[in-house]
């Protein structure tokens, strides 16, 4: 029943819904970005390798943003429109329903990666990272993605009104971007727990090291434990509480 | 057998009493009123019956199946809810071959394009939702209901917002549901001539109690419904 449940969300993020006008912004963004990294004469000094990490950077910073605003909605949405009592009311286990909303708001990242490539090809010709970028935007940011778009997915479930998931959701994704943006954070002790605790932060982290300084995959990988673990973690809570999470009414049993 | 069966159903949110100790049963094919003033609990009643809510007190069952099962219940009854939503791009059939594929139906098509022609909207099936009346959404609503084969119906308030035509045209519906069908239907309205055209029975609530129950000849006497319902309701305010 999941998958009927994800079918049918898929459908209604993609045919005639939000998905392909948030994903449509994405490329701009994403073509804007690799206008200026291949003509302004300031970020054409980027190294090759340094603009695909650029973009994975910035498609995984978008994408996971997108995610997190399609997962919010996903139930208090479904609250607001008057859609999501006819849902209970039929035999399907709230599990499968809970589940299957979080397998649609990932699609979403996903279609973030699909449009990512050819700007990665393009930035990245002659050069042997654009495989790699692509595989790591899959893996670690499939990660991400996940982890927080489930988050999004449990906030929209503990929330009636569909603003304040979103907004829970766009402040969790503020607090854990803020000290990516400060450079020094990984160089100094308190800065580099802050960068590994941090899933989006040790992300970011982990992908430059193998795109940018050519480190092996292998080499930093104890930086993917807490993209794992908020993965991991927000699944299990999804399949174990989100059963009890499902219900009309944020709120009330 | 009874198709409804509810003892001493209670439903507290804090400390005020939504519900107190509801008792009745209903017949199969038999078509029940259920009426109050706002605020009576005519709607969680509907939304404890259904499973939706959880009773604080209380048992029930629902064609012969007790409500610590609700995912069994939830297969054997079709339910129109309060201010129902409709996705606005889909289709009606498309809407309701979704509906049909969450009870695991394997003819989706069929059962949404016949039920879709029982309802009227057959020559709309194609059309969105988002251009459909608000007595065709009614209409579809009821089609979702009905899309499982659900030995009882709750519609609640399906004829809210409607004009006199868009009523009727409900009503004979409901009517169609009760005879063709043999389930039972639980009508929850504030128009009491409705529940005199189409219902054998009533439930009348206050308050969260039940004030009366039974065939509308009894609860009525010499008067009208209208009366009997003032009467009782007013006798509850007095209390």
């Amino acid at each position: 029943m999941t998958r009927v449940i994800a079918g049918q969300e898929c459908r209604d993020l993609w045919i005639g819904g939000r998905g392909p006008v948030l994903v449509f912004g994405f490329s701009v963004l994403l073509s804007a970005m690799t206008y200026l990294a291949a003509t302004n004469r300031a970020m054409n000094f980027l190294e090759q390798r340094e603009a695909v990490n650029l973009t994975v950077q910035v498609a995984l910073a978008v994408g996971v943003l997108l995610t997190v605003v399609v997962s919010a909605d996903a139930i208090s949405g479904e609250r607001e429109r008057g859609t999501f009592e006819a849902l209970l009311l039929t035999p399907v286990p709230r599990r499968a329903i809970i589940v299957g909303k979080l397998i649609a708001a990932t699609t979403m990242w996903l279609a973030c990666v699909v449009v990512t490539i050819p700007y990665l090809w393009v930035l990245g010709r002659g050069v042997a990272g654009v495989g790699p970028a692509v595989l790591l935007a899959l893996t670690v940011g499939t990660l991400v993605a996940t982890g927080l778009g489930g988050i999004g997915l449990l906030f929209s479930a503990g929330a009636n009104s569909n603003k304040t998931s979103l907004a829970g959701g766009l402040l969790l994704l503020l607090v854990l971007f803020a000290p990516t943006q400060l450079p020094a954070l990984p160089k100094t002790g308190v800065g580099e727990v802050i960068t590994r605790i941090n899933p989006i932060g040790s992300a970011l982290h982990y992908v430059s090291q193998i795109l940018v300084s050519q480190r092996n995959w292998t080499h930093d990988l104890s930086y993917l434990a807490s993209p794992v673990l908020i993965a991991l973690l927000v699944t299990g809570v999804v399949i174990v509480a989100g059963p009890r999470l499902v219900r009309l009414t944020a709120g009330l049993k | 057998m009874a198709s409804i069966e509810a003892r001493g159903l209670s439903k507290r949110y804090g400390a005020r009493n939504a519900l107190d100790g509801l008792t009745f049963a209903t017949d199969p094919g038999e078509v029940v009123g259920l009426l109050g003033p706002n605020g009576a609990g005519k709607t969680t009643t509907i939304r404890l019956l259904t499973t939706i809510l959880e009773p604080t007190a209380g048992t029930f069952t629902v064609a012969g199946i007790p409500g610590d099962r609700p995912t069994e219940i939830r297969r054997r009854i079709g339910v129109l809810p309060e201010s129902a939503g409709y996705p606005p791009r889909q289709t009606g059939a498309e809407y309701l071959r979704y509906a049909a594929r969450l009870y695991s139906r394997r003819d989706a098509r069929d059962v949404a394009d016949r039920l879709l022609t029982d309802v009227g909207l057959g020559d709309r099936a194609g059309s969105r939702i988002s251009s459909y009346s608000r007595g065709m959404k009614q209409r579809l609503g009821i089609a979702r209901a009905l899309i499982n084969d659900p030995a009882v119906v709750f519609l609640d308030e399906p004829t809210l917002g409607l004009d006199p035509a868009g009523q009727r045209e409900i009503l004979a519906t409901i009517g169609e549901i009760a005879v063709r069908r043999n389930a039972t239907v639980v009508l929850s309205t504030h128009t009491l001539t409705e529940v005199e055209q189409v219902c054998g029975s009533v439930l009348i609530l206050d308050h969260g109690k039940l004030r009366t129950a039974g065939p509308i000849g009894e609860v009525v006497g010499a008067g009208s419904l209208s009366d009997a319902f003032l009467r009782l309701t007013e006798e509850a305010d007095h209390d």
